[in-house]
């Protein structure tokens, strides 16, 4: 009953925290980028158009269920290539700058798919194909994902890889003079985050069974980066904690109808001003008091 | 081509870039001082136009909270605008005292000033929308008085309209960027508050109170963001809550072409983004909406400081 009553929610919660973690990667290395929403975006028009139009149909017959796959790997590719395009040139950019152009990115994007026939304009494409009845099914989809995203993302922090992006993030010419190649590892932090966001979009289109230029809103990168920021920016917990909790919220709230977005924009101003390590921050001093 | 084509669109670009110019100075005067992008600005627009409207129209609406409910009075557009503006400014000063004062106060990292500044984005539009409800408001046609609609010119067989809006626009616009001009060079307050632009710590200690600046600065911004918000809403109408969003992302392209903290390049940003949009071809008019977002990414590749910007050498 608490299953059926809250799948979607569950699974928008993975989902989200997912797309969060999209954009964790490049601030792990110190770059705010807000560009995740256009390649999840992009990862949910391949797998719609993939999923819907007669020009793939022959696919669809062939692979069957794993035509999902195909769907994702796809969304990866294109989303890690198209990802390396913007991201070297953009990345030469530093802080609200590079944010900026990452907006840019998206709402160029935003116009190009209202334009193009092949993405349905502004209505957007519907009755993508669903592989599960239950919409608890898609946590077959989300879950894995997110398990291994949780692996490596702590494991990364171990590599040197992830030690280059702290580097970068904490003084970017210092570890430049240490000899870290940080345009190469900026780009890789970045394309890590577009190719996520790729998959993770591709995997979101049968789960919302519509897609439309309202999935790459401005409004919903925000929320991505209110994510991060609200769990905890530095630790690899932080989207997911951040995810729970702002996409539960309003469901929590349903009783104050209209006032519960006002009552989001309180909680992303109190948590901003109260909690600047995020939730993850807060349990981690929480605990350090338990032990001293 | 035509030489009436190449008028028109020359008024229309002027008329709306010089709106895009008002509205994106708002932006710049808070992030020279702070060096951080106010995203309530977008939020102040809206609300600025809302006030105006009420203010002329005399009413709320028939959706919402304030459904039915109407003020004693109704002011002539010259007396509403200007209170409308007025009152903007106040929720700009809100904005700094709700979502800028306490993290500064703990000196907290820019970024959360951002999200912050989104959250009190969300919670004006909402609020807005919780007590006018989420129709689109137009602002009838009897407000201007007794003037024309439009002025009509014959040249070469072929018309010329330009509507008295945008005259209106454009006048008050101009008016408002030379009072500005004048304000920060000419006046004491306006220079304590370029000291405090360029250095806030040195002007504390040459006795400039910061924090007031900081909040006059907030006050300044939000009247500019609701002038353009009334001025844009007179023109085409009130889009509902949401009506400030895309206009707040357009005045992001609009500083940053001119270059992040500039006055000036801000007003040359507005006049290239709205001359832009303006000539575009009537065939790609559907693509009017990406032309302030590619100029904005071509700029910030070929040279990220902007048009008018200065080149900041980082120390290590």
């Amino acid at each position: 009953m608490f299953l059926e009553n809250y799948g979607f929610l569950i699974v928008a919660i993975v989902q989200q925290a997912l797309l969060g973690m999209s954009l964790w990667y490049p601030l792990m290395a110190g770059q705010l980028s807000l560009a995740s929403i256009g390649f999840y975006s992009m990862g949910g028009y391949i797998a719609a158009i993939m999923g819907t139009s007669p020009a793939f149909a022959a696919w669809r017959e062939a692979l069957g269920p794993a035509l999902y796959p195909v769907e994702w790997l796809i969304a990866l590719a294109a989303s890690a290539l198209l990802g390396l395009a913007v991201g070297i040139p953009a990345l030469r950019l530093r802080g609200i700058y590079l944010a900026l152009a990452t907006i840019a990115f998206v709402q160029v994007l935003n116009v190009v798919v209202l334009v193009l026939d092949v993405t349905g304009g502004a209505v957007g494409l519907f009755g993508i194909p669903q592989p599960f009845e239950s919409r608890l099914g898609y946590l077959w989809f989300f879950g894995p994902l997110l398990a291994v995203m949780l692996i490596f993302s702590a494991r990364l922090t171990r590599t040197v890889a992830g030690r280059s992006f702290m580097a970068i993030r904490e003084d970017e010419l210092a570890a430049q003079a240490m000899g870290i190649p940080t345009t190469f590892e900026k780009v890789r932090a970045f394309v890590i985050g577009c190719g996520l966001a790729g998959v993770v979009g591709a995997m979101s289109a049968p789960f919302l069974n519509t897609w439309n230029a309202r999935q790459s809103s401005f409004d919903a990168s925000v929320a991505c980066l209110a994510y991060v920021l609200i769990g905890g920016a530095r630790s690899v917990w932080g989207p997911l904690l951040g995810a729970a909790l702002l996409v539960a919220l309003p469901e929590v709230l349903r009783p104050l109808k209209d006032a519960r977005l006002i009552m989001n924009g309180i909680v992303l101003v109190v948590a901003c001003i109260y909690l600047p390590q995020g939730i993850a921050g807060l349990l981690a001093s929480l605990r350090r008091r338990e032990v001293a | 081509m035509n030489i009436v084509f190449l008028l028109q669109s020359f008024i229309n670009g002027l008329s709306i870039g010089s709106v895009y110019a008002i509205f994106a100075l708002g932006y710049t005067l808070v992030f020279s001082i702070l060096g951080i992008i106010n995203f309530a600005h977008g939020a102040v627009f809206t609300l600025g136009a809302y006030c105006t409207y009420a203010l002329a129209v005399g009413d709320f609406g028939l959706n919402g909270l304030l459904a039915g409910m109407s003020l004693p009075f109704r002011l002539p557009f010259p007396l509403a605008l200007l209170g409308g503006s007025l009152l903007a400014g106040g929720i700009g000063v809100l904005v700094e005292r709700l979502a800028f004062r306490p993290l500064r106060a703990k000196g907290a990292d820019p970024l959360l000033a951002l999200v912050s500044s989104l959250g009190v984005a969300l919670i004006l539009v909402n609020c807005l929308q919780f007590l006018v409800g989420a129709e689109i408001y137009a602002f009838p046609s009897g407000i201007f008085g007794s003037l024309p609609m439009a002025m009509v010119f014959k040249m070469d067989g072929k018309v010329l309209a330009v509507r008295t809006v945008q005259i209106i626009i454009l006048v008050v616009s101009l008016a408002m960027l030379l009072a500005l001009a004048w304000f920060m060079n000419r006046t004491r307050m306006g220079k304590a508050l370029q000291a405090t632009a360029e250095n806030p710590e040195t002007a504390s200690l040459l006795g400039i109170h910061v924090d007031r600046y900081i909040l006059s600065t907030f006050f300044i911004s939000g009247a500019l963001g609701g002038l353009s918000g009334t001025l844009i809403g007179a023109s085409f109408g009130l889009a509902g809550p949401y009506f400030g969003v895309s206009y707040g992302l357009k005045g992001l392209a609009v500083i940053v072409l001119g270059g992040l903290g500039s006055i000036p390049g801000a007003v040359l940003g507005g006049l290239v983004i709205g001359l832009g949009e303006a000539f575009l071809p009537p065939d790609y008019s559907s693509m009017k909406e990406a032309v302030a977002f590619v100029m904005l990414f071509v700029i910030l590749l070929a040279r990220p400081q902007g048009l008018l910007g200065r080149q900041t050498i980082q120390k290590v």
